[in-house]
């Protein structure tokens, strides 16, 4: 039922035993090509990571900053396939390198969300009752805030710029992750295998590393997809309000922004970068709920 | 939304009683609601709060606007006094928390008004924007989810899961730039040329400015409400009741709203809720396209520059609006659903 991925519910103890349900690598990819929405993702995905990747090595056709005046605001052509923008610039190169860096921007904030959320999330699910309570009390306030809401006064707090963006948007998502991850680490504690491997007198930062964790990663993978997706999304927003890395970094939420008043003369100028966010966006996405069907069986279609 | 703990707790004792008993354990309940409620309010306004005061920057000097090597040092100490600014943490915040429970918002760096009156002229526009697209939200996504449940696979059925497609994938932004370029070049229609006209002052003009940023909004929303809806009735259409209900003769109309709708509200409600947290960070975006002058709009202003009397105030406020809205949804549970209520 993933919507949006920020109203996923992390499993309930009794969805567990299925959500954990080991899955052998080479099957997880076999069962997300099955799954309609996994193929989908994959492939969505995968062309735009390589767009990103080619562009972050300079695999771009035309420097994206290159105003070239001869060429102002030219339909597609053979040799700029997506036009030219208001200065001359290739479009094709300026959503390229604008998609690398959003991706890298999302990159940074999930990893800044997935490792301060699964350790809060861990260890308000491990730890003693009074830790757990503080660190739900935290998230619960940081979930009053929507998350958008919340990279905004981070942005507002530490200034526009491309760090400033990855962690604002990483701070929004935070308790996500310390939700998703808190409920099955809840159960996981009290189940048969670390009782048994408890009293056998396991130490808890094996307990931890060995038996609980590994059995996390599944929801981890999809959450983690989601939450690029929303990251994404977030990085354009933020940039479409003028609130993200300044120039001459490219955005593709500042070109869809400064699109706005070309459009009319200029389809390709708003077209592109919004495919571009679109594809990025509905890829992660649709990865994610591939996943989540890959992972747990009864919701995987025969 | 907060935590379950003790509503489980005053479930069973609530279940022994009747009458008055009942009414009791409901008021306790609304009570227990209220205080978390006032309690979560207070700890985000705390998280605001220390998330501002981590600047790097001095927002005395960048909101003046003056290098600071024109002020004399007599001039800057003066100046930081009068706004607190070298106070500790801790009785910053409790002045700010003062003033704010006395009704003064502050004073904006920027404009030098009161950030009281500021936030007074721009709330109404966000409230009315909000009411208006979740409105829009609500009958796209429960009609095409409705009758997209009733006859799957049909034409009502495709055109929703198309639209939700869009509404999904498509960011906000997208859509409303992409519709303020049609409305502009095809149709030759500005309504955001003008100036905002309140409901009270020029209500038409009101309803046209108001309209397609609403509906802007209202298609993630949409999309959202009509896919909850659709996978909640076709579980409910297959229940025996509403075969009963259809065997009596019951009319269609009857059948739909009273027997599969009622019964299929839940989820929905709950995924509406969740929406508002997309609706609120949306209408910071949707403002800003439409030019609407909500309270959004005065955000992104105030970070801009660096105004942050404002932000603090105006995201307290989007909050607290958050927070009370949930506890809104966490009511009407019970006032919907008898089994809830009579728990």
């Amino acid at each position: 039922m993933s919507v949006t991925g920020l109203g996923s519910a992390p499993a309930l103890p009794g969805e567990l035993d299925a959500a954990v349900a080991p899955v052998g690598r080479r099957g997880l990819v076999r069962a997300l090509w099955h799954s309609p929405n996994g193929r989908v993702g994959l492939v969505l995905v995968g062309v735009v990571v390589a767009a990103a990747i080619a562009a972050s090595f300079g695999g771009t056709p035309y420097d994206p900053q290159f105003q070239n005046a001869a060429a102002l605001l030219q339909h597609p052509t053979w040799s700029h396939p997506f036009g030219t923008d208001q200065f001359g610039r290739d479009v094709l190169s300026l959503v390229l390198d604008g998609l690398g860096v959003s991706l890298e921007i999302a990159c940074l904030a999930v990893l800044i969300a997935g490792v301060i959320g699964t350790i809060g999330g861990v260890v308000a699910g491990f730890l003693g009752r009074w830790t757990s309570a503080v660190i739900m009390r935290v998230t619960d306030m940081m979930f009053a805030i929507p998350a958008i809401l919340l990279a905004l006064i981070v942005v507002a707090a530490l200034g526009a710029g491309w760090l400033n963006s990855a962690i604002a948007i990483g701070v929004g998502y935070i308790p996500i992750f310390v939700r998703v991850v808190r409920g099955p680490v809840l159960a996981l504690r009290e189940s048969g295998y670390v009782s048994a491997g408890r009293v056998l007198g396991f130490s808890r930062r094996r307990l931890l590393f060995r038996h609980i964790l590994p059995n996390v990663s599944g929801i981890l993978a999809v959450q983690t997809s989601l939450a690029l997706a929303w990251s994404v999304l977030a990085e354009a927003s933020l940039s479409f309000l003028g609130l993200g890395p300044p120039p001459p970094t490219a955005s593709l939420g500042e070109m869809v922004s400064q699109a706005g008043s070309l459009a009319a003369i200029a389809w390709w100028t708003l077209a592109f970068p919004s495919v571009a966010i679109i594809f990025a966006v509905i890829g992660f996405n649709l990865l994610g709920d591939g996943l989540r069907d890959a992972i747990d069986p009864r919701t995987r279609k025969p | 939304m907060t935590d379950d703990g003790p509503a489980g707790a005053v479930a069973p004792a609530g279940r022994r009683l009747s009458g008055e008993g009942r009414a009791r354990g409901l008021l306790f309940e609304v009570a227990r609601r209220l205080a978390s409620m006032v309690l979560t309010i207070f700890g985000v306004s705390i998280i605001v709060f220390l998330v501002l005061r981590l600047l790097p920057g001095n927002a005395l000097t960048s909101a003046l606007g003056v290098s600071e090597g024109l002020l004399t040092h007599a001039q800057l100490v003066a100046l930081d006094h009068y706004y607190g600014i070298g106070e500790p943490v801790i009785q910053q915040y409790g002045s700010w928390l003062h003033a704010i429970l006395t009704g003064n918002l502050g004073v904006s760096l920027q404009s030098r008004t009161s950030v009281a009156s500021l936030v007074g002229t721009a709330l109404p526009v966000t409230f009315e924007l909000a009411i208006a697209a979740m409105l829009l939200g609500l009958l796209i996504g429960v009609l095409f989810g409705v009758f997209g449940a009733l006859r799957p696979g049909r034409a009502v059925d495709v055109t929703g899961q198309g639209v939700s497609v869009i509404g999904l994938g498509v960011p906000s932004f997208v859509i409303g730039t992409g519709l303020v370029t049609l409305l502009a070049s095809v149709f030759q229609y500005f309504p955001s040329s003008e100036t905002f006209a309140s409901l009270t002052s020029d209500p038409w003009l009101n309803i046209q400015q108001i309209f397609f940023p609403a509906l802007t909004l209202s298609l993630g929303i949409g999309a959202a409400i009509m896919r909850t809806t659709r996978a909640s009735v076709l579980e409910v259409v297959g229940q025996n009741y509403v075969r009963t209900a259809r065997g009596k003769g019951l009319s269609r109309h009857s059948v739909t709203w009273k027997h599969i709708f009622l019964n299929a509200f839940i989820p929905v409600l709950t995924m509406s809720g969740i929406q508002l947290g997309y609706l609120l960070g949306g209408t910071v975006i949707v403002e800003q396209i439409f030019v609407l002058p909500g309270l959004g709009r005065l955000l992104v202003e105030s970070i801009n520059g660096r105004d942050f009397p404002v932000v603090q105030s105006v995201t307290t406020i989007f909050a607290a609006g958050f927070v009370v809205v949930n506890m809104v949804v966490d009511v009407l549970y019970a006032a919907i659903d008898p089994r809830i209520r009579n728990r």
